[in-house]
């Protein structure tokens, strides 16, 4: 009986293999798409962070200060300065989209200082656009401490006579040493594009299969893949794609990851069990969705719709708990929220698989639930094809 | 009614009968861009996990404590005891970042030592750790201009002057545009977009294709008298009709009622809008022309819309990629249409700050239109070749 199983599964994996070379559809999806994606859409990040964002710069204090201030910014990886004589032009600039916010440093700003008076200098940033502007914000404003904290050194030393250590020590009481940890430069691209590689693993792969059942339901192939039983037609198909998207994990871990420079602190064993249980909790989810469908095309066209919903929802991009309880129910139905969490915590900081051992389990229920659900779905098409 | 008019609302029916249609016309929009404002409807990511590690357990240790529990960014779950514990709970993703004060801190404080504070953040979650150190910094910076202003105002200063040196250069910020950085104000708008954009070419890529699938091509042909020009211009109005019915949904009912965009920008979104639209149409009728195949059309179109959004400059500024990304950012209508969108809607500026961005969606539409026409001429020709071959062959 065993044996008749494993012989069913080995032709169902076969006539899979055949199906996807015949189909032109499902081999742009399943066999370049994921190649494609990873290579197009991971070369976006390469560099990890934006350097040299435009900052216009209006200064009219003409002082040592002002110019001071001026270099430490220009000279900050972050932030580039132009130069503009008013701030109309500045402000035109940042309108017309060449730079991204401006930078007013207004007379008496030196002259302030040495009367000890406050000085105040104005940055006024474009935070329509969201991460050019933070990291102007808190380039400019560390600089802007720093400056501070040196004319205080100043003060302490001139006025106060203070020995240059004596001073250094009352320069900033209170420092803040900042740890990001298991990403040290906090760069955008160290942080999105592990996640990213996983979502086009995920993305082809529930793209594919449910297209390819579609397909069996447009072509009224059902009665032909399920006739050796319900489990062997979704564990038989699914074959196929377990070792497809198992080699595609490899190689986008191994080839991808060195490419872009990305560091994987765990264990690769551990992540590879962890990835064959997201495949294997991916397939029956996939081949439940496309016995939704009738037509491989709306099965295509409605999948389409699906990657951004469920990257925003996982937790990866805006925290968890920062989303409305409905959706987080949602996104507790979908593999890819525990399998993240796993995931991004093995391959950025290094923990073990069994450190998230509530993710590791609400993956594996997913796993039975989805199994559960295919196999009630298939049979009831297997029952109406008859 | 004259020929033009009759295809307008063929295609009308057509996008109301057919499936392949209506889904992705009419329904999904509705779903999907409430389901995108539901997503960022709390604004801001609030009370993140946070723990103290306190080795200093004094009156300024508590202080600082009852000033991080008073931003609104952070949610103290946990005391810690060690830097192995912060990393094995961040690990553990129970807690987004930690604070370190260090023993002694208040003596040192009072005896004019520096003293460092450590803040840890899960840096992997990019976004959280920008906000809790954002909150942090804050307290630390505040905490430390007050040690240094009681310390000056025992020597005797004048509390202005010593204010002057506590913060001798006050930088005056302003977040022009989004001043509180509320996500469902900067996101949403965008994700719609992109989704539109997605909509209204998944849909006309099987605007003249599918006529072969539905076996209506020959009836098309005769009322149209073989003119793809006609066809074309006249399904192009009538999805292009469509869009509008999108965009009454998106800028008279989403956004109102999640409280979301510039309600004063609208009539300028419209203009930019349908651009977009036309220009998004124009591809969809030239991959359908392109391809008789209706799954190689959607393969296609899929291809070519789904890096729309993060090619666009978005969320990463397109300066920041390499230049060949650069390139190719450049031939998706979106990209300009963004540009566009940021200056005339977000910011609210004249349309004549998006002149270049709309001449380019307009060039989009010079160049798919006319060579959708050639193409599908042909297909249209050969298509009354083929019945006449069928012809002598009967």
């Amino acid at each position: 009986m065993k044996k008749q199983s494993g012989q069913s599964i080995t032709k169902l994996l076969l006539r899979e293999a055949s199906l996807v070379a015949k189909d032109h559809s499902l081999l742009l999806t399943l066999l370049i798409a994921p190649l494609l994606y990873a290579f197009f859409y991971g070369s976006i990040y390469i560099n990890k962070e934006e350097q040299n964002v435009k900052l216009a710069v209006v200064d009219d204090d003409h002082s040592r200060l002002s110019r001071l201030l001026q270099q430490n910014i220009d000279n900050s990886p972050t932030v580039e300065l132009i130069h503009f004589p008013n701030l109309e032009e500045a402000r035109e600039q940042m309108y017309r989209g060449t730079c991204q916010g401006y930078f007013y440093i207004p007379k008496g700003t030196e002259s302030n200082l040495l009367s000890l008076k406050q000085s105040n200098v104005v940055l006024a940033v474009n935070a329509a656009r969201f991460l050019p502007s933070s990291d102007i914000l808190m380039s400019v404003q560390q600089i802007c401490l720093t400056i501070g904290a040196g004319v205080r050194l100043q003060y302490y030393q001139k006025s106060e006579g203070m020995s240059s250590t004596i001073a250094m020590q009352n320069v900033m009481p209170v420092n803040l040493d900042y740890r990001p940890l298991f990403n040290e430069r906090s760069s955008y691209g160290a942080f999105l594009l592990p996640g990213l590689l996983a979502l086009i693993l995920q993305q082809t792969l529930l793209i594919g299969l449910s297209e390819s059942v579609a397909g069996e339901r447009q072509h009224s192939g059902i009665g032909e893949w399920l006739k050796s039983g319900i489990s062997t037609g979704i564990w038989g198909k699914g074959l196929f794609y377990l070792f497809l998207f198992s080699a595609y994990a490899f190689f986008f871990l191994n080839v991808n990851y060195s490419l872009l420079n990305l560091p994987m602190r765990g264990n690769g064993f551990e992540l590879s069990i962890l990835l064959i249980l997201f495949i294997v909790t991916l397939i029956p989810m996939a081949q439940f969705i496309g016995s939704l469908f009738k037509s491989q095309l709306l099965c295509l066209q409605m999948m389409a719709f699906s990657t951004y919903p469920i990257f925003l929802i996982t937790g990866y991009s805006w925290p968890f708990e920062s989303l409305p309880l409905v959706v987080q129910w949602l996104s507790k139905l979908l593999p890819t929220t525990p399998f993240i969490q796993i995931y991004s915590s093995i391959v950025q900081s290094g923990a073990s698989l069994w450190a998230n051992p509530a993710a590791l389990v609400h993956l594996m229920l997913l796993w039975c639930f989805y199994s559960a659900i295919a196999y009630l779905r298939l049979s009831r098409l297997r029952k109406r094809s008859q | 009614m004259n020929r033009f008019g009759h295809i307008i609302i063929r295609e009308w029916k057509r996008i109301l009968s057919l499936k392949v249609f209506y889904l992705v016309m009419l329904v999904v929009p509705v779903l999907l861009f409430s389901f995108y404002a539901v997503i960022y409807q709390k604004e801001e990511a609030k009370h993140l996990s946070f723990a103290i590690w306190d080795d200093d357990r004094s009156p300024v240790s508590r202080q600082l404590t009852f000033l991080l529990e008073q931003r609104e960014a952070l949610n103290i779950t946990r005391r810690v005891s060690s830097e192995a514990e912060v990393e094995k709970l961040i690990q553990e993703g129970k807690i987004l970042g930690a604070i370190h004060f260090p023993a002694n801190m208040q003596k040192d404080i009072y005896s004019r030592h520096p003293v460092n504070v450590t803040l840890y953040t899960n840096a992997a979650s990019l976004v959280p750790a920008k906000m809790v150190y954002k909150a942090v910094a804050e307290v630390v910076i505040t905490g430390s201009s007050g040690v240094i202003l009681k310390k000056l105002i025992k020597t005797g200063m004048k509390a202005d002057q010593a204010m002057a040196l506590a913060n001798p250069i006050k930088l005056n910020s302003y977040q022009l545009y989004n001043a509180s950085y509320n996500y469902q104000e900067y996101l949403v708008p965008g994700l719609i977009t992109v989704g539109m954009q997605m909509i209204l070419i998944i849909s006309s890529m099987l605007a003249l294709n599918y006529e072969w699938k539905t076996g209506t091509m020959q009836e098309l042909y005769e009322l149209s008298n073989g003119s793809a020009l006609s066809v074309i211009t006249a399904k192009t109005i009538a999805h292009l009709v469509v869009s509008w019915f999108n965009f009454i949904l998106i800028a008279f009912v989403v956004f109102p009622f999640f409280d979301i965009g510039v309600s004063a920008a609208t009539g300028k979104f419209f203009i930019i809008y349908s651009l977009l639209s036309v220009a998004c149409i124009g591809i969809g009728m030239f991959i359908s022309a392109l391809f008789k195949d209706v799954m190689l059309s959607g393969d296609t179109a899929l291809f070519y819309t789904s890096p729309a959004f993060v090619f666009s400059g978005f969320t990463f500024p397109r300066w920041a990629m390499p230049w060949y990304d650069q390139y190719y950012a450049t031939i998706m209508p979106y990209t300009p249409f963004l540009d566009a969108f940021f200056k005339v809607y977000y910011m609210n500026l004249p349309l004549h700050y998006a002149q270049a961005d709309i001449n380019k969606l307009l060039l989009f539409c010079a160049v798919m239109f006319p060579t959708a026409v050639l193409l599908f001429q042909r297909q249209f020709n050969a298509s009354t070749d083929e019945k006449a071959i069928r012809a002598v062959h009967h």
